[in-house]
């Protein structure tokens, strides 16, 4: 029997702005792919539109050319995988000249990382990129280690940290500036405060944990680099505990990363204080799951009738109204 | 252009305890396929294992093809959960990816009338090491379509791990055998099947191989001395399969190329010997 058309009464969900200002920043949805693990941009658009998700963050570049480790590179773990891929990248220069210009028209935020084995070459990359036609901000990855001061990764010391933001801030003064923050130090809190007085505008955390597999037949590392860098889902509760503590250390806004694969992940990673989130080695195994989050976000937002995404950030209720510290276990 | 679909499996037999033949139902993917194309599919549903494996497309099936074949080994944690999934489950899978063989011309004209003739030509040789047979099946068939009829070199470590051979149309191919326990064919490795046939006179054959590291570099080096053209199909640890992670790199043999380390997955899995240093 053919139903009567009769007048909606179920309510129309109202759309939901999904918009997040961060700093400098503005992106059209809070869902950034991370660097490491998108290419320069166009790798995945056989799979999904780059205009429907926040932006992307580029594969870290430096001022040469960088072949990268020998293999093995990569081994997955429990939840996880580690990697230890050594920076490879084609240069600044092939970057702008062959990778950006394909961008330029997308309607999406395109984040160039950058890095440098020691503080010029930091300053050269950014200087480069300063005005580059169809780029939206940069990202400081400092977990590359210092040549100068015997390898010592730049963000586990709040002295390289302070020194090569406030290098990088003015080198590339016309662009939003991320600071990534690595996880591997002892208080990423005072990492942060360093990079927030150095003048970054946003920080992003985390990047990898380090960590070792082993060959037991062999007693050798899996990995030719002995060490990599752990990602996937095996560290998320990790990486929103270092998001709950800068977010108490800093006024700035963060983009929280470290095994996002869901859209609840990410929506626990802005109530946890991400003003936006990047998803990395997600991407590996789903090569849409950047929109998957994206739309997932919004379906959540709307069926609970938050009109704006970016009320969630921060608004994780505390017991006592306090902040509960490191008293676990 | 890859596809990224849920594939039902159809069928999901047991060739020996560790092989099985998958296969799927993957209208788009079976229809792009080339030889020597690989797709990355999921162990089981869910986040466990995290990452997919790749899997070399065996065969494909149907007219046009709608199902594709993935004879593989068990190995690990993915594999041993893989071989647990029944029929009618579903699998996220991605592909086809990879370059897949150059293959040869289409033997016709005065090659085909040689043939008839009983007059050698150049051969095209497939040279399988263990689970590196799963990539042959589907090559012999493009190779047969365009009039060759190949031979297989199948060395493994014992008669049991023999295994795909009906997947082989019949009547397409000769076949030798090589196992290390002398079980079927030759004692030994492959390579002391090929040695003879480097060494005779006539045309210079065409390899196509596939198996274990230590095999590849032993093929490779000794079609480069022959001054024989050989396509080695490689394998690696593969996080993504799209150039993304270039996780899955080999070294480049010449120290200054272009790049250094070219990723399996992308400028791969296929590439010339004396190319790569796998």
């Amino acid at each position: 029997m053919k139903k009567p058309a009769t007048v909606a009464t179920a309510r129309k969900p109202a759309p939901v702005d999904m918009r997040v200002t961060l700093g400098p920043l503005t992106l059209k949805n809070p869902v950034l792919a991370a660097s490491g693990t998108f290419g320069y941009g166009t790798e995945l658009q056989p799979y999904f539109d780059l205009e429907s998700i926040g932006g992307f963050v580029s594969k870290g570049l430096s001022l040469k050319p960088r072949r990268g480790n020998a293999p093995q590179r990569t081994c997955e773990t429990a939840a996880g995988m580690l990697n230890a891929i050594g920076l490879a990248n084609v240069g600044v220069e092939a970057f702008l000249n062959d990778k950006l210009p394909a961008l330029r028209h997308k309607d999406t935020v395109v984040i160039a990382n950058v890095f440098g084995e020691t503080r010029d070459e930091y300053v050269a990359v950014a200087k480069r990129l300063n005005g580059a036609k169809g780029l939206h901000a940069i990202e400081l990855n400092l977990s590359c280690p210092n040549t100068e001061r015997g390898g010592l990764a730049f963000g586990v010391s709040p002295v390289l940290i302070r020194e090569v933001v406030a290098d990088v801030r003015r080198a590339a003064p016309d662009l939003p500036l991320l600071v990534k923050l690595t996880p591997n130090i002892t208080d990423i809190g005072e990492a942060a405060r360093a990079a927030a007085e150095a003048g970054a505008d946003i920080l992003s955390l985390v990047n990898t944990f380090l960590g070792l597999a082993v060959d037991l037949e062999r007693r050798r590392p899996v990995l030719d680099n002995v060490v990599g860098g752990l990602s996937g889902p095996a560290i998320k509760p990790l990486a929103l505990y270092m998001v709950h503590k800068v977010y108490a250390a800093t006024r700035l806004p963060i983009v929280g990363m470290g095994g996002i694969a869901s859209a609840e992940d990410a929506l626990e990673f802005m109530v946890a204080g991400s003003g936006a989130v990047q998803v990395g080695t997600a991407n590996f195994y789903d090569p849409r799951a950047p929109l998957t989050v994206a739309e997932g976000m919004e379906a959540w937002c709307r069926a609970r009738g938050i009109p704006r995404v970016q009320e969630l950030t921060g608004t994780l209720r505390l017991p006592n109204a306090r902040e509960q510290e490191t008293t676990a276990g | 252009m890859p596809f990224d679909t849920a594939a039902r499996i159809l069928s999901h037999d047991a060739l020996n305890s560790d092989h099985f033949l998958l296969t799927l139902d993957a209208p788009r993917m079976a229809r792009a396929s080339r030889p020597g194309q690989f797709v990355m599919l999921q162990a089981q549903p869910g986040r466990d294992p995290l990452l997919r494996r790749p899997m070399s497309v065996c065969g494909v099936a149907g007219s046009p093809p709608r199902r594709l074949q993935i004879l593989y080994k068990v190995t690990g944690h993915g594999t041993r959960l893989l071989s647990r999934q029944p029929k009618g489950a579903t699998l996220a899978m991605l592909g086809p990816l990879g370059n897949g063989f150059r293959l040869p011309a289409r033997a016709s004209g005065p090659r085909a009338a040689a043939r008839r003739k009983g007059v050698a030509l150049p051969r095209q040789i497939l040279v399988a090491g263990g689970v590196g047979i799963a990539i042959f099946p589907f090559v012999a068939e493009a190779l047969a379509r365009l009039g060759h009829r190949p031979l297989l070199l199948f060395g493994a470590r014992s008669a049991r791990d023999l295994v795909g051979l009906p997947l082989f149309g019949r009547g397409r191919l000769d076949v030798k055998f090589a196992t290390e326990d002398g079980s079927r064919g030759a004692r030994g490795y492959v390579t002391s099947l090929l040695e003879p046939l480097l060494a005779a006179d006539g045309p210079r054959p065409t390899l196509y191989v596939c198996g274990p590291t230590p095999m590849l570099r032993a093929v490779g080096d000794q079609a480069q001395k022959a001054g024989v053209p050989c396509q080695l199909a490689l394998e690696s640890q593969m996080p993504c399969g799209i150039g993304v992670c270039l996780g899955c790199v080999v070294a480049a043999a010449d120290p200054n190329a272009v790049p250094p380390y070219p990723r399996v997955c992308t400028e791969g899995p296929v590439f010339e010997a004396g190319s790569v240093r796998p």
